[in-house]
């Protein structure tokens, strides 16, 4: 059963068209990678499912509902998680808080939060040690109390990962996580997506912009190229395809630079 | 931890009562009205807080709502209060009734500066940053030059706590002790507010609004949420100083004040309450304190403020709290 179903999607800014009539299905339990060179529409995508911009066109249906220019806070408590591809977190507050902000079971603002009467410390102890177990299961527990922003950049990335995996979300967006790393960190990366997927059921959509990245990871591969699908399939059939190559190197007799 | 907050309570009440009965004894009245005022400039500069430092929405209206709290009140105990009072006069004694109509009348101008926090929340909270922040300069302007048109309450002649129909009612609070027990509460009220899983709602949209709607937290709510509390408590120090004063005028609640309370939360460190504190009471009592300088002691004061934001461009305490903070919010970070 598809999980996310995005049908004949288009956005257009003025006259810019960044995704144009997309379909892409993304089945419950699947790892499925969405690649393209930059300006692509990648992210354009991703903020359409999650509800930053609205769609010109076309729908978006998560679990066979219409979330198409829904609040994002509303998409996010149906199950739909992200991250950024330029770090978005709450730099001053600490790692721990960063985690914390999402967790539902700290949504009790306004009159409990000023009385603390009967069971409001216990469930506040235990949305900090929910917390914990998260930060603690992305390797990042000795960071707890650390301001966000002084975190290195790689546990920033997996703080926003800590942090959308908060929200207890089906679905969870990865926008470039892998931007900006190592081959060893890369590495790490692809193993901690791998083990996230498969111990907490999650279905995950990845974007890069490197095709080797995602590669032996998902199990499926989505190109998209001046905002529009080119290629989906298999990882190994779609690196081979021609119009994929194009995309990324050029036509033959054209001017590379 | 049960039996330590009872301490604490006890503690706190017998300081207030302490505070009531000896500053006046020790103190000249003059000094006496300061410690009222710097009272009253906290419950106005913390409230501020909420929505400036940890929010982070930029308001510079407060006074308005000051307004709001001080009109509607005095309005409610001239011509309801009064008469309440002498006829409860007749079964309790008059102190009894006194003690039971004050928390009344400033939860009265609380409540009214709530409703007109939500009118210009509503729209003003679309607005971002600079925008918003000529927004509710305006509103506050709005609301000050409308009160001074309504004529029922004095207009442009000011307007006095004392009831025609029953004069021998003293509608005037004295006393420190209720200025600082409502001080004390508000601190309390909006450090938890703040200090708590719920409350990082409001941090989490300071530091990034789409990241925050990311994570499911409904932004506009937060934003109007920590307006609408912040205008309660700005209504209820309005309630108290016109009780205080005895007589209010809409000057006393023009930009300027909004201005002034604007410097209390950014002098003291955005997102810190401890700050806010601080700042309010230094620098309600400094331009006072300075009085002997004559002439120079407002262009001290200013440079008292230039020096500062050159020193320390983030604030007093930056976002840190100091311990009595800490303290009221045990129980978590």
């Amino acid at each position: 059963m598809s999980l996310l179903e995005i049908r004949g999607l288009s956005v257009r800014f003025g006259g810019l068209t960044a995704v144009s009539r997309l379909d892409l299905h993304v089945d419950e339990g699947s790892l499925v990678a969405l690649i393209g060179p930059n300006g692509a529409g990648k992210t354009t995508a991703f903020n359409v499912i999650t509800g930053l911009y609205a769609p010109s066109d076309g729908s978006v249906r998560f679990e066979g509902r219409e979330i198409g220019g829904a609040a994002p806070h509303r998409i996010s408590a149906l199950g739909i998680a992200r991250t950024f591809q330029n770090i978005r977190l709450f730099r001053s507050l600490s790692a721990l808080d960063n985690v914390r902000a999402a967790l539902q079971g700290s949504r009790r603002r306004g009159v409990s939060d000023v009385l603390r009467l009967g069971s409001w410390s216990a469930s506040e102890r235990a949305a900090e040690a929910e917390a914990r177990g998260l930060l603690d299961e992305l390797a990042l527990g000795a960071f707890a109390d650390a301001r966000a922003d002084s975190l290195p950049y790689g546990e920033q990335r997996r703080l926003e990962i800590a942090r959308a995996l908060a929200t207890r979300p089906k679905l969870l967006l990865l926008d470039e996580p892998a931007a900006g790393m190592n081959p060893a960190e890369k590495q790490a990366l692809r193993e901690l997506v791998r083990r996230l997927g498969a111990k907490r059921g999650l279905t995950i959509v990845l974007i890069d912009h490197d095709v080797s990245f995602v590669m032996n990871l998902s199990d499926r591969v989505a190109v998209l190229d001046h905002g529009e699908k080119i290629a989906d399939g298999a990882p190994e059939a779609v690196r081979r395809d021609p119009l994929v190559i194009e995309a990324y190197l050029g036509r033959d007799g054209e001017d590379e630079a | 931890m049960r039996v330590r907050s009872l301490a604490g309570a006890v503690a706190a009440l017998g300081a207030l009562v302490l505070i009531d009965q000896i500053a006046p004894r020790l103190l000249n009245p003059y000094f006496v009205t300061i410690l009222s005022r710097i009272g009253i400039a906290v419950i106005a500069a913390v409230s501020l807080q909420l929505v400036n430092g940890f929010t982070g929405q930029f308001s510079i209206g407060h006074a308005g709502f000051m307004a709001i709290g001080a009109y509607a009140s005095a309005a409610l105990s001239v011509f309801a209060g009064a008469e309440g009072l002498e006829l409860a006069a007749t079964f309790v004694p008059i102190s009894v009734a006194r003690v039971a109509y004050f928390p009344l009348a400033l939860v009265f101008g609380g409540l009214a500066a709530a409703v007109v926090g939500i009118f210009v929340a509503v729209p003003a909270l679309r607005l971002r940053g600079d925008y918003l922040a000529i927004a509710t300069l305006g509103a506050g302007e709005i609301i000050r030059i409308a009160i001074l048109n309504i004529d029922a309450v004095g207009g442009a002649r000011g307007f006095s706590l004392a009831s025609s129909a029953h004069p021998a009612v003293d509608l005037r609070f004295e006393g420190l002790g209720g200025v600082f027990a409502v001080a004390a509460l508000t601190v309390l009220a909006i450090a938890r507010l703040v200090y708590s899983g719920g409350g990082l709602a409001f941090r989490a949209v300071r530091e990034d609004e789409t990241a925050a709607e990311s994570i499911g937290i409904a932004t506009t709510r937060v934003k109007v949420e920590a307006f609408l509390v912040a205008s309660f408590f700005a209504g209820v120090a309005g309630a108290l100083f016109a009780h205080s004063e005895g007589y209010i005028h809409t000057n006393s609640f023009g930009f300027v004040r909004s201005f002034e309370l604007v410097v209390f939360v950014v002098l003291g460190g955005l997102g810190s309450i401890s700050g806010a504190i601080l700042a309010a009471a230094t620098l309600t009592a400094a331009p006072e304190l300075l009085r002997g300088l004559g002439d120079w002691r407002m262009v001290l004061y200013s440079l008292l403020l230039i020096a500062m934001m050159l020193s320390r461009p983030q604030g007093l305490l930056g976002q840190r709290e100091l311990w009595p903070i800490s303290l009221l919010t045990r129980g978590s970070r």
